[in-house]
């Protein structure tokens, strides 16, 4: 099974359509709210250089943004 | 195989998820494309001001007038709307996907946020300037951030930012802040930690691989540099009408899709609602572009009852 982690904000319409997206495909993802742990978010800006979210891994395969065609290929669902 | 509907909705925003919702209820059979789900609503944080939905989460807003129009057989699709044909009385609609046939169409795109248009502005998108506060507003927790344009959603966003944030600047080109008096009165609680910087503009975002600072069109405090961890851009949106205008249908003087009353453009058949049109002017919210969907949902349901065969009798060619 492939590791899956995102990085999101509770108010981000593109964090909630992507862990939608992993629910409805049965898929466990580990959710970090960058918007309360200051820690997870210098670990996101330090592995993506991105202040926007989500920034989601499949492994160490980085997806910026909700991109559901990537997502599905790097998951194979 | 070309897929047949009555009606294809393009968007599924509040005006095209209003369409959706009558386009149901008169039984017509109906497509929803939307790349992005949700549109502008899904991005406004929380909704106030839609009668019968207190203080409601836009995304979740959106999500509820899905479900309600997927109980009516309304059909959804995520892909992206590469090409519009007419045949006479019936209009091929080309996805990456599929191809299909309907006998109408209603254009609800939306309108796209506009950028500064600075150079250097893409580069550091995602890494110190932002579209979408309620988005990556809650990033910048401790941070201090700016807000630039002095609009409702501009000070909407700057009061959910300033929940987050250290400092915020708002700022604003012309004199005044033009908002609704109750996000106003909510800026106002916040003393300030919302400082507005008023006719300014920005001139330049500075930074390597993460913003630095902005320089501003006249000194603030004495300089133009204004160092900042965020910048968030506000400043209104651009209808997107690329496909509408190849189809050939008519833009009015700002751009926007001309309609008529009943959400009617130049040519049979083709309705538009929500954003990209200005019925209601600068007056863009939830209430007024459902309602526009209601009635080119209605337009289309009439539309149909008046020739709805002549698209059978003009199908468009399995050609693809």
């Amino acid at each position: 099974m492939k590791n899956v982690t995102i990085y999101s904000t509770p108010t981000c319409h593109f964090c909630h359509a992507a862990k939608e997206f992993f629910k409805a495909n049965n898929v466990q993802f580990t959710d970090h709210d960058v918007s309360s742990d200051t820690q997870k978010r210098d670990e996101m800006l330090q592995k993506s250089g991105q202040m926007g979210v989500p920034v989601i891994f499949i492994d160490d395969q980085m997806v910026i943004g909700f991109d559901e065609g990537k997502l599905k290929s790097l998951l194979g669902v | 195989m070309i897929k047949q509907y009555d009606l294809i909705i393009i968007g599924s925003g509040a005006a095209g998820l209003g369409a959706a919702l009558y386009s149901g209820r008169y039984r017509l059979k109906t497509l929803v494309l939307g790349k992005e789900f949700g549109g502008e609503t899904a991005k406004a944080g929380t909704i106030e001001n839609y009668p019968g939905a207190p203080a409601v989460d836009g995304y979740e807003l959106m999500n509820v007038m899905k479900q309600q129009t997927l109980a009516i057989s309304t059909e959804f699709s995520n892909d992206e709307v590469s090409g519009i044909a007419k045949h006479e009385h019936c209009f091929e609609v080309v996805t990456g996907k599929m191809t299909y046939q309907t006998h109408a169409i209603i254009f609800a795109t939306g309108a796209e946020r506009r950028r500064l248009g600075l150079p250097n502005e893409k580069e550091l998108t995602g890494r110190g300037v932002h579209y979408c506060v309620t988005c990556d507003g809650p990033v910048y927790g401790g941070k201090t951030i700016a807000m630039v344009g002095g609009g409702d959603a501009s000070v909407k966003g700057a009061v959910l930012a300033a929940e987050y944030v250290n400092k915020l600047f708002l700022i604003v080109r012309g004199k005044e802040v033009s908002a609704e008096p109750i996000n106003l009165e909510r800026m106002k609680t916040l003393g300030d930690k919302i400082e507005v910087i008023l006719e300014t503009e920005v001139k330049e975002v500075v930074g390597k691989n993460k913003l630095e600072k902005v320089v501003l069109s006249r000194p603030f405090k004495g300089s133009t540099d204004l160092v900042l961890d965020g910048l968030f851009v506000e400043i209104g949106a651009t209808p997107n009408v690329l496909l509408a205008q190849k189809l050939g249908v008519v833009l009015d003087e700002r751009g926007h899709i001309e309609v008529d009353n009943m959400m009617q453009t130049n040519i049979d058949g083709v309705f538009a609602a929500g954003d990209v049109v200005n019925h209601f002017g600068s007056f863009k919210q939830d209430i007024t572009a459902a309602a526009m969907g209601a009635v080119a949902a209605t337009s289309a349901y009439n539309d149909r009852k008046v020739h709805g065969e002549l698209c059978e009798m003009h199908a468009v060619p399995e050609h693809k």
